[in-house]
């Protein structure tokens, strides 16, 4: 079995791209669903102010989408690019 | 992909050592600079009551800013650096959107200019803090509360401006590189302007307001 | 297996660069998370002023993520970079740099996650403090931060430093021990500091006339408790600047990774404890302020005794580098 010097560059970068995706999901996901609860939470105690929250909701998590953006994009990088 | 890693530089040397000149930050900083020096001309020739658009955007910021400067710092002082926020924050902002416009790049995508702003910042702050409280204060509140609190204060000052700085700059680039590997995968031309919109506008204002508030911050804490 | 050294320093930067960015993006997820749940809770309880703390949620967001720039800026480096003096330390640089900064990041994205949610939350209750509360935020997550600015220095200073100059071995332990002695520090400090903020904006939204008692003690409680984040760094730079002498034996690399490992996650535990000892200090004062004294005084004593085993790890770690 004769590993070439380029195959083993690639499988590593598709350890690295497998370990930064993988690892960049476990936050936004916590995070994400933190919102979501709480948010759950205040329509609960506040019905009337529905739209407010749901909207403030969306851009919450949209914002804390921002660091698994950048761990696809290292991993896209990783895999198609370098 | 390899624009990713160019730089047009321009070296020069003097006296023994190269300057370097990063020619695509200066151009789009001096652009930057342009448009700023021509908005706030044609926005203060003609005060009228009722404003016109231009002017009613300048007296936007201006009100806007002073407010969070006078919020800030007190009255006097406030009134003093507010010339400084506004002009930071306005700046900012136009950099960090100018990455939108084809063919234009922002120039804080170079480490150069948010590490040069964050060191302005923390040069104006500490200016601040000695001519407000006097230089003796001023030491001893490196030594406060402990004495052996004085190496971890010297570097928390450094590590304020690196935070600011770097924050700044990575977002910046960070955006700016998946736009582009972005575009480069997709071969669309849906995607490219919803990040574009994405980034530019979201990410840059924030940061940018991000940046101008906590530079009124540290002058804040220095001079208090 | 025998690849040329180019080989194996390509496949250290992607490893590196994947695991920088894979563990820089958990903290801050966690702690934007947090501060949006708080907000949309700091809505519904008080609609009238959403915008202020809409505008709120997301300053606070933004310092959050400051973090995980830096870890992207490091896996950006990592990745693109064309590192020119190639040797098998070079292999040990890489991967010793991407696991600091990734590392480093996750504390100070939680911990700055906690007074961006109590600055919220304490605008709902007292929309007239909403000034002094943003700056208290912005102050407390800019301290909770410095462990990872220690985290990026590590970084950086690995990346940038000529180490074609020492025997192979021991220093790839020592590279890879001053790599997880930073990151793995900044964990306990970050996460601790961000506790101290949060518990300073919730006080001064409780009681809008302690702000300077509660500022005071925040910023000493905070500077306490990143001291197990300096230690991190000093292993990590005697690590990283001492030129060890060459070795055949496993034994003496082995006790520098110890070194490492020993110092950079002893200084976990005593980083989120006195985090919470201040945090509770900081909110006391906020509600009974004539008793600032004996709570700082019980704070400094108590955080002491917890820093204990924070100091037992720097004394095992300096007893693994010198000695043995």
């Amino acid at each position: 079995m004769a590993i070439e010097g380029m195959d083993i560059i690639k499988a590593a970068a598709f350890l690295g791209a497998g370990l930064s995706m993988g690892l960049g999901a476990i936050g936004p996901g916590v995070g994400e669903g933190m919102v979501a609860a709480k948010a759950c939470e205040a329509i609960g105690k506040n019905p009337d102010e529905a739209g407010l929250l749901t909207r403030t909701m969306l851009v919450g998590q949209a914002v804390t989408e921002s660091t698994g953006i950048y761990a696809l994009v290292i991993a896209l990088l990783l895999l198609f690019v370098v | 992909m390899d624009e990713l890693g160019r730089i047009h530089q321009l070296i020069v040397p003097l006296f023994g050592h190269n300057m370097v000149f990063n020619l695509e930050a200066i151009a789009m900083a001096w652009i930057v600079m342009a448009i700023l020096l021509f908005f706030g001309f044609y926005a203060a020739k003609k005060k009228s009551r009722l404003p016109g658009p231009l002017q009613a955007l300048g007296e936007l910021f201006v009100s806007q800013l002073y407010m969070l400067s006078e919020d800030a710092l007190d009255e006097k002082l406030g009134k003093k650096y507010a010339p400084l926020i506004c002009a930071l924050f306005m700046f900012l902002m136009l950099s960090n959107l100018l990455g939108i416009l084809p063919h234009l790049e922002e120039p804080t995508k170079d480490l150069n200019i948010p590490l040069s702003l964050g060191l302005m910042g923390f040069v104006i702050a500490h200016y601040a803090g000695i001519k407000e409280k006097g230089f003796k204060k001023y030491l001893s509140a490196y030594i406060e509360p402990m004495f052996f609190m004085m190496p971890l204060n010297v570097i928390g000052e450094l590590a304020k401006v690196v935070s600011i700085s770097f924050r700044l700059f990575g977002n910046i680039m960070g955006g700016s590189i998946i736009i582009l590997v972005v575009s480069h995968l997709t071969y669309s031309i849906i995607m490219p302007p919803f990040l574009n919109a994405f980034f530019g506008l979201f990410v840059g204002t924030i940061q940018a307001f991000v940046f101008t508030m906590l530079t009124v911050v540290y002058i804040s804490v220095q001079v208090k | 297996m025998a690849f040329d050294v180019e080989t194996w320093v390509n496949v250290a930067a992607f490893v590196g660069g994947g695991t920088a960015m894979g563990f820089g993006a958990i903290g801050a997820a966690i702690g934007e998370g947090y501060t949006a749940a708080d907000a949309n809770l700091a809505i519904s309880r008080n609609p009238a002023i959403s915008g202020e703390i809409f505008k709120s949620m997301l300053v606070g967001q933004a310092i959050a993520e400051s973090a995980s720039i830096f870890a992207l800026v490091i896996a950006m480096i990592l990745l693109f970079t064309e590192f020119s003096n190639s040797s098998y330390i070079t292999v040990c640089v890489l991967l010793a740099s991407g696991l600091s900064m990734g590392l480093g990041a996750i504390g100070s994205g939680i911990g700055s996650g906690y007074p961006a949610a109590a600055a919220c939350k304490g605008m709902a209750r007292q929309p007239e403090m909403s000034g002094r509360l943003t700056t208290n935020m912005l102050i407390g997550s800019a301290v909770c931060q410095t462990p990872s600015i220690f985290a990026l220095v590590t970084s950086f200073i690995l990346l940038f430093t000529n180490f074609s100059g020492r025997p192979i071995s021991p220093t790839w332990a020592a590279i890879l021990g001053a790599g997880l002695s930073s990151g793995l520090a900044a964990i306990g400090s970050g996460l601790g500091g961000g506790l101290v903020a949060g518990a300073s904006c919730e006080g001064i939204s409780r009681q809008p006339l302690t702000v300077t008692p509660v500022t005071n003690v925040m910023l000493l409680g905070q500077a306490v408790t990143q001291t197990t984040a300096i230690y991190g760094l000093l292993v990590s730079f005697i690590l990283m600047f001492k030129v060890f002498p060459e070795t055949g034996s496993m034994a003496p690399p082995m006790a520098l990774l110890g070194a490492g490992l020993c110092m950079g996650l002893g200084a976990i535990g005593p980083g989120v404890g006195e985090g919470c000892t201040a945090q509770n200090a900081v909110r006391w004062i906020a509600r009974n302020e004539k008793a600032t004294g004996d709570l700082t005084r019980i704070m400094l004593v108590g955080q002491a005794v917890a820093e204990s085993t924070g100091i037992y790890a720097l004394v095992i770690s300096l007893i693994l580098i010198f000695v043995v």
